[in-house]
């Protein structure tokens, strides 16, 4: 079987897996979406009234039962909360949660490697030193409070950068970069800071190998040495984290999204978890875990392009 | 390999350079014309989240309401003291037997898709809230409706199961908004695609993000609404809303932590409003724990803590301290005085009558989203402290809070806020009998003079009997009430007639200028 569809094939019960542990993680979790409905102003009438009509007092496993036979159809159900299919919503939100970690990623790899990079030509130079230290910097600073930051000293400040909000690509793609570039740095730096060190010392190790000493020999510029040579080795590791980190952006997009105030799966994971409302955290895990299995396949298969030594059947 | 020269590559440096800076351009020019102020008709509100759903009969969320309201009119809506005035009923009478309810319709009332409002709107709406499958949070809220009758195209008659004062308040609550007949018998999707009789129509919604309200031409209330168009962003950073006001590109936020007033009312272009809520914030008491069950002991809390400066320091300087479970905005508050005063010595006084000289330990449950609860929480513990009473503080999530402390009681003390209703019924409903409220409170005379209340119809009766009810509920100290709290509003210095109506938690933007 070639290698893309095994891996393919082994996604399936790792998604499930995460849904089993969703489902029942949510179930332990006291409050229920009834009573986040109702409130304070709840009576014990209305409560039992409502659950039933919401179907909350149907047996657990049942529940699980009918909900795994929809899964199996591709259908997440409805959101009691939203009144709307859960896939519609994710459908809604994909889009801007993948710009924002997509785009920080980008930001994050085009400052991280150029930079590890120099540092790592001269180590120890006052260049490397002042890398160093905007590393050790940009990995103390959290997502959310580099944006306030971002947010108070630049968008409030110029009108360049929007507060709030977000502008689909297919709508207006200039207002898109400029709803986006802001999330994308507050998320990106930190990573960035992360990079930047592993890209460093990856080239560094690069640079004392025979092959390089090699290609000095035969008179290449040395920018065409490192760029040429050095990099495409260096990357291997760079990659590989980076594709893990792409999934951990996920996570960090959370965040992010409700400091700029932007429509993503992370607000409605949110938004699904205070409210109880089950379909909706469901639909949500679900599809964070096929996307980070996904990048991971992809990662794998970014490798061949990378390294011509690697080959999958 | 194809080799390349230093020359090579320091062209594509500059290119790159070059492409950066076009980048960099191309979003200064994109971003120039957006100046921090918008239009003169166009108005921008930061409000902390958005609505869940826009179908006015699927959800009982107060933020989904605030944006409700301009998408719907309701049969009769509150004025600024709660007096209930005339919307989309021009008048309405009552039968002697308190019954049947006949609303006589405003003519000429147009929807938004076009259709004119008749009786058959009312019956098709309100049979819509009680059929169970709408699945309305607010559906048992509306009342005891038996029937609803069109008697001609502009008279409607409700005829209840039994008398309900309350009646005209539910009606006017955001979930008593008036759907066309025809949309409603074509099942159409109220929660995305509102169609109303309201001063404004839905432009767009981008969930969790904005809703856009375009002002709708044909609305009842002629030459309204001044705006062109209300832009309601859902911003839940409380540093964003901040700047946002104060750089101009919000023309009013929905609330300004105490916090940040001194930097908010320092800008000469903002405008700081306070407005009373309609809460009554209190330190509840489980009636039914251990110690908790002896009057003496719910009364010495009260003498333990200084009610006033919890009042002022949690919740704002403006609040209102009040003694009674009404709200002090309500017309059928009344004024107690201060029964029980701080009075450290008092309280300690009264533990030890209670068995408790040698000290107290309860468990104090804060819950989490609500900052100023929490710190309302630890003045109380350190005050109670000075008693004898060991407070242990625990934070929990707010859906925690609602299924173990409100739904089952299991808890000692705790901070909260209960937010108003039109009518009294709504906020009194259940007390008195240990099994409907969550402090278990059992009190057979407040019971019978809550239904007296709910079946009395004269105002001036309903109010004694409700005074009645609230005295004795502060006799038995059944927790400790602190008042009702202040809440900030900015809006840009322009801003006129930014009109909450607090007595449903609502904005109104019908005349609202800018």
């Amino acid at each position: 079987m070639p290698f893309v569809v095994r891996r393919l094939l082994a996604v399936a019960p790792t998604v499930l897996v995460v849904a089993t542990v969703a489902f029942f993680a949510l179930q332990v979790v006291p409050g229920d979406i009834a009573e986040i409905m109702l409130g304070v102003d709840a009576r014990r009438e209305d409560l039992a009234q409502l659950r039933h009509e919401l179907g909350l007092d149907r047996p657990l496993g049942l529940r699980y039962l009918e909900w795994l036979g929809h899964m199996a159809r591709g259908d997440f159900g409805m959101s009691i909360s939203y009144r709307e299919p859960v896939m519609r919503l994710i459908l809604a939100r994909l889009p801007v949660t993948t710009s924002v970690a997509g785009g920080a990623m980008l930001l994050a790899i085009v400052v991280a490697l150029p930079l590890g990079v120099i540092a790592a030509r001269r180590p120890w130079s006052v260049v490397d030193l002042a890398v160093l230290a905007g590393s050790q910097a940009g990995l103390a600073v959290p997502a959310f409070w580099m944006g306030i930051l971002l947010i108070l000293g630049l968008a409030a400040a110029l009108p360049i950068f929007p507060l709030q909000g977000y502008v689909a690509f297919g709508s207006n793609p200039i207002e898109w970069g400029r709803h986006l570039f802001l999330p994308a740095l507050a998320l990106g730096t930190e990573r960035a800071a992360a990079l930047v060190r592993l890209s460093r010392a990856a080239t560094l190790d690069e640079l004392h190998r025979d092959y390089v000493r090699t290609a000095r020999s035969k008179g290449l510029v040395e920018t065409y040495v490192v760029r040429r040579h050095v990099l495409r080795n260096a990357l291997i590791p760079v990659l590989t984290v980076a594709g893990l980190q792409l999934g951990y952006l996920m996570g960090g997009a959370i965040v992010i999204e409700q400091v700029f105030g932007l429509p993503g799966l992370g607000r409605l994971l949110l938004h699904g978890i205070y409210s109880r409302d089950l379909l909706v955290v469901q639909g949500v895990v679900i599809t964070i875990a096929i996307m980070f299995a996904l990048l991971n396949l992809l990662v794998d298969l970014l490798y061949a392009v990378v390294d011509p030594r690697i080959t999958y059947d | 390999m194809k080799s390349r020269t230093a020359h090579d590559l320091r062209t594509t440096r500059w290119a790159w350079k070059l492409v950066v800076l076009a980048l960099f351009a191309a979003l200064a020019v994109a971003g120039a014309p957006v100046s921090a102020q918008s239009p003169r008709d166009r108005f921008v509100l930061a409000l902390s989240g958005g609505p869940d759903t826009l179908d006015p009969h699927g959800t009982a969320a107060t933020l989904g309401f605030m944006v409700m309201k301009s998408l719907y009119d309701t049969l009769v809506e509150p004025d600024d003291e709660g007096k209930m005035v005339p919307a989309l009923a021009e008048s309405w009478s009552v039968s002697p037997d308190g019954i049947t309810w006949t609303f006589k319709l405003r003519p000429g009332v147009r929807f938004h898709h076009g259709k004119i409002l008749d009786a058959g709107d009312v019956k098709a709406t309100l049979e819509r809230i009680l059929d169970p499958a709408t699945r309305s949070p607010r559906r048992l809220q509306i009342g005891p409706i038996r029937s609803v009758e069109v008697v001609d195209p502009l008279t409607v008659r409700i005829v209840l199961e039994g008398r309900f004062s309350p009646v005209l308040a539910a009606l006017a609550e955001g979930w008593g908004a008036i759907l066309p007949a025809d949309l409603i018998a074509r099942k159409h999707d109220f929660g995305t695609k509102p169609v109303g009789t309201g001063p404004f129509t839905l432009g767009e919604w981008q969930r969790d993000s904005f809703v856009r309200l375009q002002r709708f031409d044909g609305y009842w209330i002629k030459g309204h609404p001044r705006l062109r168009e209300v832009f309601i962003r859902f911003v839940p950073e409380r540093a964003v809303k901040v700047a946002g006001v104060l750089s101009g590109e919000f023309d009013a936020v929905d609330t300004i932590d105490p916090d940040d007033l001194p930097r908010v009312r320092a800008n000469p272009e903002v405008r700081v409003i306070t407005q009373l809520t309609s809460l009554v914030n209190v330190v509840a008491v489980n009636n039914s724990r251990g110690p908790l069950r002896d009057v003496r002991v719910r009364r010495a809390l009260w003498h333990a803590i200084d009610r006033k400066q919890v009042l002022k320091t949690a919740y704002g300087a403006e609040s209102v301290p009040s003694s009674v479970f009404m709200d002090v905005t309500s017309p059928y508050w009344v004024d107690l005085g201060d029964p029980y005063p701080f009075d450290p010595e008092r309280a300690r006084r009264l533990l030890s009558e209670a068995g408790h000289g040698a000290g107290l330990t309860l468990d104090l449950v804060l819950p989490q989203p609500y900052q100023m609860h929490i710190e309302a929480g630890q003045l109380v513990q350190a005050m109670l402290a000075k008693v004898g009473i060991t407070a242990r503080p625990r934070v929990v999530e707010w859906a925690f809070w609602l299924s173990r402390v409100f739904g089952g009681g299991e808890y000692d003390l705790t901070v909260i806020g209960h937010t108003g209703k039109l009518d009294p019924e709504g906020r009194l409903t259940g007390w008195g009998d240990s099994t409907r409220n969550y402090i278990r409170y059992e009190n057979q005379k407040v019971v019978d003079l809550i239904h007296a209340g709910r079946i009395t119809s004269n105002p001036e009766h309903r109010k004694r009997i409700y005074a009645e009810a609230l005295k004795i509920m502060t006799e038995d100290a059944m927790m400790v009430i602190l008042g009702t709290t202040i809440r900030y509003v900015a809006t840009g210095r322009t801003v006129r007639e930014f009109r909450q109506v607090y007595a449903v938690d609502s904005y109104d933007f019908r005349k609202t200028t800018k």
